[in-house]
C-alpha cells in the first residue's frame, strides 16, 4: 500500500472538477463501502469529478460514470494524482 | 443435449448474467429472438425472463436472463435472485449447466470483478464481450484472445445490437461443457487465506458444500462486518462461533477483512487489463459528459426536467386529440349502423349501449396512453432516466428516500405494477417498502382516461400563457398532486413506521445514446395490445353486466332517468349516496366509484354505459359522453351536476384512491403478506375521502360549487 499523505488529502466532493484524484480511504458504513468497492471505487482507484451540484457529484472511473450523493462523496478521501 | 443411446433430449439451462447496463438484455434478445423490454437504466430486468435458444446442431437450450448484478455478494433483492440461482440455492430454478457472463468492453475492469467471482465457483463459463463497437470508437481495443488465455474461458466479442458474434456465441454454448481448469489466480494474504481454508473445510464437512461453493460462503462470512444475522439460519452454530473467532483474530492482526479480498481481485484484474486492453490517453470530456454538465446542472437540470414533463403532458392532451376523434368516430358510426340494422329492443340496447358504449369510452383513450409510453420510452432509452434519478435525489433525500426510488415512481406514471416490481433494485427493505407503499399515488395510465373525460367535461378550454391550455395544465397539476402526495406520504412513513439510517445514493449513469425507435415502437405495440385485450375482455364483460344491472328490473312507461334509478345499479348507487354526498358526488358517480374498484378506467366505461341508457331517447350514439355529462342536471339542486368543482373533486379522489385490484395483488406477492396491501388500500382510501371532502367544502364555501 502506498504511503498516505493525509496533509494533501481531501474528500471527493472537494476535489477540483476534471482533475484526476486517487482514492485512499473509504469512511462510509461497511456495507456501503463494500458497494463502492464492487463498483470499482476502491482504494487506489483513480477517479475524476465531472459534475457537481449541491454537493452531489458525478465521478468518472475510466469509462463509467457514477452518481453519488453529497454525504457519500464527503466520505471518500482522495489525494491529487499528480 | 442428446443422451447416447436413449435418444432423449435433455434441455440444458444456460444463465445469462452481467452488470447492469452491460447489454445483457440485448444479448438475450439476439439469442432468443424473444421480444422484451430493454431499458437503459440500472435494474430494468427486475423479473427473471426465460427464453428458448435454438442450437445449430438441433435441439434447444433454456436461456435464463438473470437480474443485473455487480457481484455475487448481494446488496439488493434483485441481486440476491441472480446469486441464488448461480449457486444453485434458488427454490425457483435449478443450477444452470452453463453461465454466460456479459461483459461491457468499455468497463472491462469493473465487469471482470463479477467474472472473477464466477471463476471461483468453477462452473462452465463463457464471457460475451459486448459493445466492442463503442469501445473501438473510443479508441479502446480489447485483445479478446489474450483475455481468453488469461481467464481460461472462451471470450466471444460481440456487437449484439447488430447481431455480430451471435453465431459464435451459440457455437461456444454448444462446445463448452466443462469448467475452466485454472486454479484461483488472485492471492489472499497469508493469515487470511489460512482462516479461509480452515472454514472451507468445516463448511464442506458440516454442510456438505462443494469446495468452490464453500470458498464463496467462507469468503462471505469472513469479510462480513458486524453481527452475523441473516446468515444465522443457513449455518450451524459452531461455524458461526468459529467465524466470530476468525474476525477477532484477523482484526487483531490489523488485516482489513472487508477490503483485502476486493483489493486482491482488483490487483489481478488491473494487471490483466493492462495486458489485454491498454487504455488510450484521455481526450478530454466526452459528449456524454458535456451533456451531463447541462442536464444535471443544479439549476438547469431540474428546470429542464420539469419543462420536459410539461411538454409531455401538453402532448398527451393536445396532440392525441386528433386520433382520439377518429376512434370515437369509428365507434359512433358503428353504433349508428347497428341501430339502423337491428330492430329496437333489449338486444340492440345491449349491443349499442352496453357493450359498444362501455368499450368505446375506454378505447378512445388509446392514443393518449400510447403518447405516454412513447415519452417514457424515450426517457428510458436515451439514458436520461438515470439522470432524472440523480437530479431528484436531493428532493427524495428530503423525504428520507434516495434518487433510486424515483425510477420506480416515474415508471408508476405508466403503471404502478412495473413500478412496484422495479423497487427490487432498492437495497434497504424499509426504503423499498416505503417506495412500494407510495408508488400507486403516482398518476398511472389508467387514471388518464378518467382525468381526460372529466377535464373535457368540466374544465373550460381556455389558453394560458398563449400556448398552454388550461386543460393540459389541469392534467399536469393532477400528476404533480400525485407526486406531491407520494413524497409527503413517503416522508410520513420514513419518519414513523419505516425509520432507517439516512439512505445513500450510488448509481451508475449509462452514457447517453440515440434512442432505438424500433424498441420504443415495440414497447408501445405491446402496451396497446395489453390495453385492447383488457378492453375486449374485462371491460367488455363488465360493461355487459353493468348494462344489465342498469336496465333491470324494468319499469313500465318510465322516463330513461326514472328507469335507471329503479334499476339494480341505481339502487346500489342510491344506497351509497349518503356516503359520497359530502364529497359532492351523486349516485351515478357512486356506481362508477364502485365499479372502478376493479380498475380505474372502469369509471369511464361505467359513465359511458349509464349515460347511454339514460340518453337512449335522443339519437343514440350521436352525442358524445362529454356532452352528456355536461348536460346532466342534478335533481337535488336543479343545477348542472358536472361543475368544475365536481370535476376537480372527482379527479382528486382518483389521485389518492387505490382503485386497482392488480396493484393489491402485486403488493401481496412482493411483500408476501396481506398486511401491507390492506394497509395501503386503507390509507389511500381514507386519504382520498378526506382530501376530497376538504376540497369540496372549501370550494363550496368559496362559491365555486355553482
Amino acid at each position: 500500500m502506498p504511503t498516505m499523505d493525509y496533509a494533501a488529502s481531501m474528500t471527493l466532493s472537494e476535489a477540483p472538477l476534471g482533475a484526476p484524484v486517487r482514492i485512499h480511504h473509504l469512511r462510509a458504513r461497511p456495507e456501503v463501502s463494500k458497494r463502492l468497492r464492487e463498483l470499482g471505487l476502491c482504494e487506489d482507484a483513480v477517479v475524476s469529478c465531472i459534475m457537481k451540484g449541491h454537493g452531489n457529484i458525478i465521478c468518472a472511473l475510466r469509462n463509467t460514470r457514477i452518481g453519488l450523493d453529497r454525504h457519500l462523496a464527503g466520505s471518500i478521501l482522495v489525494s491529487s494524482d499528480e | 443435449m442428446r443422451d447416447a443411446g436413449s435418444g432423449i433430449v435433455r434441455r440444458r439451462t444456460v444463465a445469462l448474467i452481467g452488470n447492469p447496463n452491460a447489454g445483457k438484455t440485448t444479448v438475450f434478445n439476439a439469442l432468443t429472438g424473444l421480444r422484451q423490454k430493454i431499458g437503459n437504466y440500472s435494474g430494468v430486468t427486475v423479473e427473471m425472463k426465460e427464453g428458448k435458444l435454438t442450437l445449430e446442431e438441433g435441439g434447444h437450450a433454456t436461456l435464463l436472463d438473470l437480474p443485473g448484478t455487480y457481484s455475487l455478494s448481494p446488496n439488493a433483492p434483485d441481486e440476491r435472485i441472480a446469486t441464488e440461482i448461480i449457486l444453485g440455492q434458488s427454490p425457483h430454478a435449478s443450477r444452470p449447466d452453463l453461465v454466460v457472463c456479459v461483459v461491457d468492453a468499455n468497463n472491462l475492469e469493473r465487469n471482470l470483478y463479477l467474472v472473477s467471482q464466477l471463476l471461483d465457483l468453477e462452473i462452465p463459463l463463457i464471457v460475451a464481450l459486448t459493445m466492442t463497437d463503442v469501445a473501438a470508437r473510443e479508441g479502446l481495443r480489447v485483445d479478446h484472445r489474450g483475455l481468453a488465455r488469461e481467464l481460461g474461458v472462451p471470450v466471444i466479442p460481440m456487437v449484439a445490437s447488430r447481431g455480430e458474434g451471435v453465431g459464435a456465441l451459440i457455437k461456444a454454448i454448444e462446445a463448452t461443457r466443462s469448467a475452466p481448469g485454472k486454479p484461483r489466480q488472485w492471492p489472499l494474504p497469508d493469515p487470511f487465506r489460512r482462516e479461509c481454508e480452515e472454514l472451507v473445510g468445516m463448511l464442506r464437512e458440516r454442510h456438505g458444500l462443494s469446495e468452490p461453493v464453500a470458498f464463496h460462503e467462507a469468503l462471505g462470512l469472513i469479510t462480513r462486518d458486524g453481527p452475523l444475522n441473516g446468515a444465522d439460519e443457513r449455518f450451524a452454530p459452531e461455524i458461526l462461533a468459529h467465524v466470530v473467532k476468525d474476525h477477532r483474530k484477523l482484526d487483531f492482526l490489523g488485516i482489513n477483512r472487508q477490503t483485502v479480498a476486493v483489493e486482491s481481485r482488483y490487483l489481478w484484474i488491473t494487471a490483466i487489463c493492462g495486458r489485454v486492453a491498454p487504455h488510450p490517453a484521455r481526450t478530454g470530456a466526452s459528449i456524454s459528459d458535456r451533456l451531463d454538465r447541462i442536464l444535471t446542472h443544479r439549476v438547469w437540470g431540474p428546470a429542464l426536467f420539469f419543462a420536459l414533463m410539461a411538454i409531455m403532458f401538453q402532448a398527451i392532451f393536445s396532440w392525441a386529440e386528433i386520433p382520439m376523434e377518429w376512434i370515437a368516430g369509428v365507434f359512433d358510426t358503428a353504433g349508428r349502423e347497428i341501430t339502423k340494422m337491428m330492430p329496437a329492443g333489449d338486444l340492440r340496447d345491449l349491443i349499442v349501449s352496453g357493450a359498444l358504449g362501455g368499450v368505446a369510452a375506454v378505447v378512445t383513450f388509446l392514443p393518449q396512453i400510447l403518447f405516454l409510453f412513447f415519452f417514457l420510452g424515450i426517457l428510458e432509452d436515451t439514458g436520461y432516466m438515470a439522470r432524472a434519478a440523480f437530479i431528484m435525489d436531493r428532493l427524495m433525500s428530503k423525504v428520507g428516500l434516495h434518487g433510486k426510488s424515483f425510477i420506480p415512481l416515474l415508471s408508476s406514471f405508466a403503471c404502478a405494477i412495473p413500478g412496484i416490481m422495479a423497487t427490487r433494485t432498492i437495497e434497504h427493505p424499509r426504503d423499498r417498502l416505503a417506495t412500494m407503499l407510495v408508488a400507486p399515488l403516482m398518476g398511472c395510465s389508467a387514471r388518464l382516461p378518467v382525468y381526460a373525460l372529466l377535464i373535457a367535461a368540466c374544465i373550460p378550454p381556455v389558453a394560458v400563457f398563449g400556448f398552454l391550455s388550461l386543460q393540459a395544465l389541469t392534467l399536469f397539476a393532477m400528476y404533480l398532486l400525485g407526486l406531491a402526495a407520494a413524497l409527503a406520504m413517503a416522508w410520513i412513513f420514513k419518519n414513523s413506521l419505516l425509520r432507517t439510517p439516512p439512505p445513500v445514493f450510488i448509481m451508475e449513469l449509462p452514457s447517453y445514446k440515440v434512442p432505438s425507435v424500433k424498441s420504443i415502437l415495440l414497447q408501445m405495440g405491446e402496451r396497446a395490445l395489453v390495453f385492447l385485450r383488457k378492453a375486449g375482455t374485462i371491460i367488455l364483460g363488465a360493461s355487459i353486466i353493468l348494462w344489465f344491472l342498469a336496465s333491470y328490473p324494468k319499469l313500465d312507461h318510465a322516463t330513461p332517468s326514472d328507469q335507471l334509478q329503479y334499476s339494480f345499479a341505481g339502487r346500489a348507487g342510491r344506497a351509497i349516496e349518503p356516503l359520497i354526498r359530502p364529497l359532492g358526488f351523486d349516485w351515478k358517480i357512486g356506481v362508477g366509484l364502485v365499479t372502478s374498484l376493479l380498475q380505474r378506467e372502469m369509471f369511464v366505461s361505467t359513465m359511458g354505459t349509464i349515460y347511454n341508457i339514460q340518453g337512449s331517447q335522443d339519437k343514440a350514439g350521436s352525442v358524445s359522453l362529454k356532452e352528456r355529462l355536461q348536460a346532466d342536471i342534478d335533481p337535488a339542486t336543479g343545477k348542472q351536476l358536472f361543475t368544475p368543482l365536481t370535476g376537480i373533486c372527482l379527479m382528486i379522489y382518483y389521485v389518492f384512491a387505490m382503485q386497482c385490484l392488480s396493484t393489491v395483488a402485486i403488493m401481496k406477492r412482493e411483500t408476501n403478506s396481506w398486511k401491507w396491501p390492506l394497509f395501503q388500500l386503507a390509507y389511500m382510501t381514507a386519504l382520498a375521502y378526506l382530501v376530497t371532502f376538504v376540497v369540496y367544502r372549501a370550494g363550496t364555501i368559496l362559491g365555486l360549487g355553482g
